[in-house]
């Protein structure tokens, strides 16, 4: 059975790489969301992937169905997401915050069950295409070719990660969420508001994975369950990165795309969404801190 | 309301399929049943050990294509070597479920209980999403999505009255009755035991437990293989109950219904996944009806959310204290202790 | 106390029981299991509305032997678990002498074991994959084609294609690793080369590792057997990725209208090869018949792009109803006898059942033609081959 050219190879690869910066960019957003929710809130969130769903049923609902915008659709879903996250965060979270780990854990799962099953009974369980207006020729760059959609969705993607950097770095809420990662009493022994801080974060991951969502709807299809492979994703960027750790994320969400590539494309297609799953379990059993973290106590 | 399984509930419960004639709800009990035996071994790990273990579906699964496999037999190539096995007899396929569970659980214990808390919980999910992609991918052994099929059911020999084989429903109902009464015997010998309250000692404070000498991890994974193989043991029997098995048995969904089972039941408690086992396992039967599936499990989302609120600590140990306080006359509280619900989430 | 409300409750179901019996008087039930929930609903619910195009046009012809014929239509939301419970459940509390279902093929599977317990005939409509009718069931009847049946009827026209080589891109099920097997057998005794043979899961969206494997290979041609959300994926990711070779789907759930709505103009040049042609009804083997079912279709308001599939609904109740009237009554031992009988034309050629699968526990299996399209500029033509 003849096999690719030498040239062939190095093509694939190549293509097989710039499917990987692209997936990269939106799993980093995942993950960022993720690791701010998990390390500033200790909150185990399985909601996380139903709010990537939420963004692209956003997307849908305003560009498909309603026939407006694309773009307004995908600020609508970055909007709506980070409300929807600050409601969930009101209602459910703030009530439990004296409850244990496992408790919100469960809660999280009820949430999870009860927004899958309302995209399910609203929209129907049959997969939904998103139109989008950009060409459909795609750029070709000698022997590799990339959508014009996936070259915006990686620009959006990065455009979003340095703007949640600079929310963390440079700004004074971020500041407040720092400290609050580091010691919640103390921060607020401070002054540090938390209550507000939590919501904020949660709104802010939200914000994030619902962003993944409208970014990633349009290139594939729009299901009730596509949140789930997300969130256990994004749990596997978190621990790759580390708790906390935004650049651990963000290079944790490429790392996971580049491994799921080349495992799907030179070991078994079958078993790409495993990779994510194998991440989890190799990390955790021998650098349960993550690549990039502090030392941190785990669990 | 010390014991779940007072006179009259046994009774009730042999006579069943005798006075019971529609063969759907005695399906549905069957089914249940052998949900319940699952959620029970999953409220050991969960309950009496405070281990949330989210894979529990997969021990479940593997009991049931370790049974199936031995029974049926088969074919394949592994590490160059042709690995070839005769098809046994299906009740022998119990055991050899049961078994390969149990150290799947022992690999699991010894393997994440390094991590604990969040971590742990991200683990068992992992691990019972790569069992279902292995199911799926590995057809030379599992079928994959085609399902191994036509898997033959128990058959039991009886020494002077010769052999039985349970093809017919009432006769699997009373297997897994039984097969439950023992599974409930062992969980709640084991609890009341030392071995037992070593590992709710763990549970209310792990470091606490261990500074007095309690080896952690031995007892975590003597929860872990224990419980491990009831689950092995539950997914044989549905097996060999539905004749038919695929990759799908895997789903998270699986683990879900069980964890919603033993939470709202009563966690920690011994008729706890009982109860929740029989409330979940007939609300689709009733509500299929007049709702549709995703509106069903929108009711099961909400009530898990709304029981982890109001009733943190399940159904059972809530009716336990309204019997308390029902048959307790009232009287001044004086020095004792209060015995208001607790907040959530507090634990026992 | 227990024993009063044991009586209490024989003597209800006794009544219940003489209430339904009576009813059953006037009505034939035929069970009929969909995917009407779930990520299958749309085909599902496709094939349930012809079904019940079909009944109804029986219906005003006066029915099975005498009586009407009723459909008892359930969900098996697209679940092989949920289809084995409403298959017990129509047998045991609806007491159907037949069924018809259930679309997937892990459903038709799950249900096969319970056949054979009640021992009630069943009609398999849409599922192909081999293994329903060589696994030796005696009560499952298939008009659906695996793919061994569909890679027969293609090695007829093969030949004028003119394939060199080709890649297979299946969905890991039954369905889609049957095709590349049988179509796969079939090139090799045509002089065709097999390339890679890459698989995706079932609920995978990013094929682009595949297909960038696939770009790179020197077939000319690429064969995919998958449901039409994957198929729409994946010409959108192919064009994407420039790429250049002939493809070419199987399978008969490509829902070629659908592809042409959500894929653009990543459709355009792609071959297919389906068991119906509603956008010219003058091919089909019986023109009149599709034309008058097409004209009923599009009457009900149903859309136009569900007729690929609402088709197999159709041709199944009416070999249920013909079975019936030869068996003489309805009675689930008698109608399977009765179905080996009959032979009837159906929407894609004749309906006659040939034994398949192990001596002495046979399935039925029909064995209906193809047809070649290709969608151009958006549009659906027979190309002429």
């Amino acid at each position: 059975m003849a096999g690719p050219t030498p040239e062939g190879h190095v093509d694939q690869f190549l293509q097989h790489l710039l499917n990987a910066v692209m997936l990269g960019g939106t799993y980093a957003l995942l993950g960022i969301g993720l690791t701010l929710i998990f390390g500033i809130m200790r909150v185990v969130n399985f909601a996380h992937g139903e709010l990537y769903a939420f963004g692209a049923y956003t997307v849908y609902l305003v560009a498909a169905a309603l026939g407006l915008n694309f773009f307004l659709g995908l600020a609508a879903a970055v909007i709506a997401g980070a409300l929807l996250g600050a409601l969930i965060e009101v209602v459910l979270l703030r009530p439990m915050r004296s409850a244990d780990i496992d408790t919100v854990m469960l809660v999280m799962i009820g949430a999870w069950i009860v927004m899958q099953n309302t995209e399910l009974f609203v929209w129907g369980g049959v997969a939904k295409a998103i139109v989008t207006p950009f060409p459909d020729a795609p750029l070709v760059i000698g022997p590799v070719s990339i959508s014009w959609l996936r070259v915006f969705v990686v620009a959006a993607a990065l455009l979003l990660i340095v703007a949640s950097d600079l929310l963390i770095h440079r700004t004074k809420l971020g500041k407040a969420m720092r400290a609050t990662f580091q010691d919640a009493e103390t921060a607020a022994l401070m002054g540090v508001n938390i209550k507000g801080i939590f919501t904020a974060t949660f709104a802010i991951g939200s914000a994030l994975a619902a962003a993944a969502g409208a970014l990633l709807g349009p290139v594939f299809l729009v299901t009730p369950t596509m949140g789930d492979l997300a969130s256990l994703k994004a749990f596997a960027i978190v621990i790759l990165g580390g708790l906390g750790n935004i650049t651990g994320a963000t290079i944790g969400g490429f790392i996971l795309a580049f491994v799921e590539e080349i495992g799907a494309g030179y070991i078994s297609s079958g078993y790409r969404d495993a990779m994510g799953f194998l991440i989890i379990i190799l990390v955790l059993l021998f650098k349960p801190t993550g690549l990039f973290a502090r030392a941190e106590r785990v669990g | 309301m010390t014991r779940a399984f007072s006179p009259i509930w046994l009774v009730v419960l042999f006579t069943v399929p005798l006075w019971l004639q529609d063969q759907y709800t005695l399906h549905v009990l069957i089914t249940t049943g052998i949900f319940i035996i699952a959620a029970m071994s999953l409220n050991l790990l969960l309950g009496y050990t405070g281990q949330l273990s989210l894979g529990h579906v997969a021990f479940f699964g593997i009991g049931a294509y370790a049974s199936a496999l031995t029974t049926l037999g088969f074919d394949v190539e592994l590490f160059g070597f042709r690995v070839v096995h005769q098809p046994w007899p299906a009740i022998i396929g119990l055991f050899v479920g049961m078994v390969v569970a149990g150290l799947s659980g022992y690999l699991i214990g010894r393997l994440s209980f390094k991590v604990r808390g969040a971590y742990f919980v991200i683990v068992t999910i992992s691990f019972a999403e790569v069992t279902r992609l292995i199911a799926l991918n590995w057809v030379e052994l599992t079928q994959g999505p085609l399902a191994l099929t036509n898997i033959p059911p128990y058959t039991l020999g009886f020494p002077g009255l010769g052999d039985y084989t349970l093809w017919n429903k009432a006769a699997y109902y009373y297997f897994v009755l039984a097969l439950g009464l023992i599974a409930y015997v062992v969980i709640s010998r084991l609890v009341g035991s030392r071995i037992g309250r070593a590992m709710i000692a763990l549970k209310e404070n792990e470091t606490l437990a261990s500074s007095v000498g309690i080896d952690v991890t031995h007892y975590l994974v003597l929860a872990a293989v224990v419980s491990a193989a009831m689950a092995g043991g539950a997914g044989s029997l549905y097996a060999h109950y539905l004749k038919i098995i695929d990759p799908d048995i895997f789903l998270f969904i699986y683990t879900v219904t069980m964890v919603i089972m033993v939470i709202t039941g009563g966690k920690g408690t011994l008729a706890g996944p009982i109860v929740g086992g029989v409330i979940f396992g007939f609300l689709p039967v009733v509500l299929r009806p007049v709702a549709a599936p995703a509106v069903q499990w929108i009711l099961y989302g909400a009530l898990m959310i709304v029981i982890v609120f109001m009733l943190p600590r399940g159904i059972v140990p809530a009716l336990q204290r309204a019997m308390v306080n029902w048959t307790t006359p009232a009287r001044k509280p004086a020095l004792a202790p209060s015995i208001d619900a607790a907040k959530p989430g507090e634990g026992q | 106390m227990k024993q009063f409300a044991g009586t209490a409750t024989l003597a209800a179901m006794a009544l219940a029981a003489g209430i339904a019996t009576a009813a059953a008087q006037d009505s034939i039930k035929v069970g009929v299991i969909q995917p009407l929930t779930g990520a299958f609903a749309a085909s599902g619910n496709y094939v349930a509305n012809g079904a019940k195009i079909a009944a109804d046009e029986i219906n005003a012809k006066g029915g099975v032997l005498g009586k009407k014929l009723e459909l008892v239509i359930e969900d098996n939301k697209s679940n092989p678990t949920e289809a084995a419970a409403v298959a017990e459940k129509l047998i045991v509390r609806d007491k159907v002498p037949v069924i018809m279902g259930a679309w997937g093929s892990g459903f038709t599977l799950a249900i096969m074991p319970k056949l054979m317990e009640y021992k009630v005939p069943m009609l398999v409509e849409t599922s192909s994959a081999g293994k329903i009718t060589t696994s030796g069931n005696p009560y499952i009847f298939r008009i659906s084609p695996p793919s061994a049946v569909e890679a027969v009827a293609f090695a007829k026209i093969v030949d004028k294609l003119k394939i060199g080589k080709a890649d297979f891109l299946v969905v890991n099920n039954d369905w889609g690793r049957g095709a590349a097997e049988d179509f796969g057998k079939m090139f090799k005794q045509h002089n065709i080369q097999v390339g890679l043979v890459e698989t995706m899961d079932p609920p995978a969206q990013d094929m682009s590792a595949q297909l960038a494997k696939i770009k790179a290979s020197d077939a000319d041609t690429l064969i995919i057997t998958t449901a039409v959300e994957q198929l729409t994926l994946i010409f959108k990711q192919a064009a994407a990725l420039g790429l250049k070779k002939r493809i070419i789907t199987t399978g008969g759930s490509q829902n070629p209208d659908q592809l042409i709505e959500q894929a653009g103009a990543a459709a355009n040049d792609t071959t297919h090869i389906t068991f119906f042609t509603p956008w010219n009804p003058n091919v089909s083997a019986d023109p009149a018949m599709a034309k008058a079912f097409i004209a009923e279709w599009n009457k009900r308001g149903y859309p136009f792009a569900g007729l690929t599939e609402s088709f197999r609904g159709y041709d199944g109740i009416r070999t249920i109803a013909a079975a019936i009237t030869k068996a003489g009554k309805a009675d689930p031992e008698a109608i399977r006898a009765a179905f080996w009988q009959i032979e009837l034309n159906g929407m894609n050629g004749k309906i006659k059942f040939e034994k398949a699968g192990p001596a002495g526990q046979e399935s039925g299996q029909s064995n209906p033609g193809i047809y070649l399209i290709k969608i151009e500029n958006g549009k659906v033509v027979l190309p002429s081959v």
